[in-house]
């Protein structure tokens, strides 16, 4: 069923390249990167201690009393830099809600509180929904306070369910988007994984050796279309989620999941695949994701698979999970408004494998209408999302 | 929203199965203890050796709304069967023993909130739209919802909306948590079958607190976080009564409120008061 297509009104975020979209934006179209080593805490002992570091988060006025949580420190910044776009006060509060997707949540308070800090504080914080409340006391809102987590994937369903309380007309506004931090945990976890490359990220390269992980939040204001302003990003016209129900940590090798969701999101979109202008992949240069993501795609965009650019934006800003999908959303959207599309960074040998037309070198002219963003997460968490850029 | 019908519900606590085994009193009942295990389940098979407790728990959740169903895993195997799943807590155990250093690096998969609704799904292969609500009753309410909405769009032809929390692995860690839990805490897994409906559905969210329901069946279950509305429901059909149901639930701050017309359909309800005694 098709469903009804939902404002993007304006977007924040606070990422290693970038604090607000528009240095996003050119970090991105000029191929810059945020890895760097990890300054914030110790990774002697771990096999790889680099990732997209935020080095210093931009100076926020208040704070609004806020726990000295990074994760909700990062939600503030990026709101922020949302509320520096869009009037998020006009909005009567009660029908103001925040949804926001992350990973790991406020993991970090729990590694304090294991550590030895007693501040209750710490115990609340470690819950992972403990951030989106942070985040809905500093906007005022007394809406509905929505955390999802779909492991990678987490940002996509963020939007989605957004949306859902648009069109539910249980919001007017709806501050949706995701979120993660790096911190020891997830660090010692996809090092022991041994997911994380000692070389550049490279998706779809056929050196490709892992990804990085990186930091950031990332925000939407969504609005029902009526409401919306006319200068708004663009529109979420449709979602997709599909189960692998294959394995716990690796993705179905046919990649089935992935190509029901994306199915399913252009049916909500009521959007055929020969109307896809641009694919933003999940891409995230691991051996494994790579190829099974290039043959979903070249299934669903069939004879137009060449004629269809490409990329990924995880070499520039590491894999920041629970905000990946945001972040690549908000980067459609922002192509179609300048009519250029980021390189894909790092992606010098394209693998045989992936037979795909990836933009790579420097950004490509186009204006592309309406893209597609792919996402893949831990327990077979498949999320696709179909955007128009307001051209 | 068109409303969904309850089709079938499975509720296991760390008191038994069903609301009907509840104390009159959690904390007379508890006799002191704060943390009242469902311990874990025991399966066949080398697939479940090193799977979590709360992993094993999902499952025997949903295997016990398969029995209240009369259905075999057959039935709702497949992408016609969307998955919600909801936690508050859940993932902490397994944060904890990853965080200590125990385990290998498959310990670090089993972080993910997403890996519980995953070994449901890689057991009774259920291929459909999923989603993942985290926080306490007002997300169990929010799941309830999005379920509706996906029977109701027609992305799914029924939804499971499964819910676990468990406690004992954190004992230390929720003893240090002063009045921000209720006490006892009771471990639970509950799993809710939907299928379309003809009634409606709404939700409503809110800081005001106003119509709170539930206080006594709390009183007798203990705090369950994202549970006690599973266990409201179960209730509720119990009541051997058709019509509206409201369901509450309150968590830092907010309330969500559920208003949920037919529920039950006839033959549903039919059933249901023969198996009553």
């Amino acid at each position: 069923m098709r469903a009804e297509p939902i404002a993007i009104d304006a977007a924040g975020v606070a990422t290693p390249i970038g604090q607000d979209v528009e240095s996003l934006w050119s970090s991105l179209c000029t191929g810059a990167s945020g890895v760097t080593q990890i300054e914030r805490f110790p990774v002697d002992d771990l096999r790889v201690g680099r990732g997209g570091e935020v080095k210093k988060l931009s100076r926020i006025k208040t704070w609004g009393g806020v726990a000295d949580c990074r994760a909700t420190r990062l939600l503030i910044c990026a709101a922020d830099d949302l509320g520096a776009q869009s009037d998020l006060r006009a909005a009567d509060p009660a029908r103001v809600a925040v949804v926001v997707g992350t990973a790991l949540g406020g993991v970090e308070e729990g590694e304090r509180a294991l550590a030895g800090d007693r501040r209750r504080r710490r115990l609340a914080g470690a819950l992972y929904d403990a951030p989106a409340h942070g985040l809905a006391r500093w906007l005022g809102c007394r809406g509905p306070v929505i955390t999802v987590s779909t492991a990678c994937a987490s940002g996509a369903t963020a939007i989605a369910v957004g949306a859902d309380l648009l069109r539910a007309g249980e919001a007017d506004l709806v501050v949706a988007g995701g979120y993660d931090v790096l911190c020891r945990f997830v660090m010692r976890g996809f090092d022991a994984l041994r997911a994380l490359t000692r070389d550049e990220v490279r998706p779809f390269d056929r050196r490709r050796s892992g990804l990085l992980l990186g930091e950031a939040a990332a925000l939407v204001a969504l609005r029902r279309l009526p409401d919306a302003s006319q200068e708004r990003l663009g529109t979420l016209l449709g979602y997709g989620s599909a189960s692998d129900a294959s394995h716990i940590s690796a993705p179905d090798p046919e990649g089935r999941g992935l190509e029901r969701a994306v199915r399913a999101a252009l049916r909500q979109a009521g959007v055929a695949p020969d109307a896809i202008d641009f694919v933003s992949a999940h891409g995230t240069a691991t051996p494994l994701n790579d190829p099974i993501e290039c043959a979903v795609l070249a299934r669903v965009l069939g004879e137009r698979r060449r004629a269809v650019p490409v990329n990924s934006i995880k070499a520039n800003l590491g894999h920041t999970m629970g905000a990946a999908a945001v972040l690549e959303a908000i980067m459609c959207l922002l192509a179609s408004r300048h009519g250029l599309i980021p390189p894909t960074l790092n992606l010098d040998e394209p693998d045989p494998a992936c037979d795909l037309d990836f933009v790579r070198g420097a950004a490509r002219p186009a204006r592309p209408r309406v893209s597609l963003s792919t996402s893949l997460g831990f327990g077979g968490c498949n999320g696709a999302l179909v955007l128009e850029g307001a051209v | 929203m068109k409303g969904p019908a309850l089709h079938a519900l499975g509720f296991l606590s760390a008191w038994g199965a069903g609301v009907g085994v509840l104390p009159a009193d959690a904390r007379l009942a508890a006799a002191g203890r704060p943390v009242l295990s469902l311990g874990r389940p025991e399966r066949d098979g080398e697939r479940f050796r090193r799977t979590t407790r709360e992993g094993l728990l999902a499952l025997a959740a949903v295997e016990s709304a398969l029995e209240d169903g009369g259905a075999h895993r057959l039935a709702i195997a497949g992408d016609r069967t969307a998955l919600v799943y909801v936690t508050a807590a859940a993932y902490a155990p397994s944060n904890q023993r990853f965080i200590e250093g125990r385990g290998g690096s498959i310990r670090f998969a089993e972080t993910a909130p997403a890996v519980v609704p995953a070994e449901v799904a890689i057991e009774l292969h259920l291929s459909g739209p999923y989603a993942i609500f985290l926080g306490g009753p007002p997300a169990t309410l929010r799941g309830i919802w999005h379920a509706a909405g996906l029977i109701a769009d027609g992305e799914c032809d029924r939804a499971l909306v499964l819910g676990v929390e468990i406690f004992e692995e954190c004992e230390g860690l929720y003893a240090r948590s002063g009045r921000l839990c209720r006490r006892p805490l009771v471990e639970a897994a509950a799993c809710l079958w939907l299928e379309a409906g003809q009634g409606t559905l709404s939700l409503e969210s809110g800081r005001d607190g106003a119509g709170e329901t539930g206080t006594d069946l709390r009183r007798r279950l203990g705090e369950t976080f994202c549970c006690e509305p599973l266990a409201a429901l179960d209730s509720w059909r119990r009541m051997d009564r058709a019509g509206t149901l409201n369901l509450t639930g309150r968590w830092r701050g907010e309330t969500a409120r559920l208003v949920w017309t037919d529920p039950m359909p006839r033959p549903l309800l039919a059933a249901t008061r023969r198996e009553e005694p």
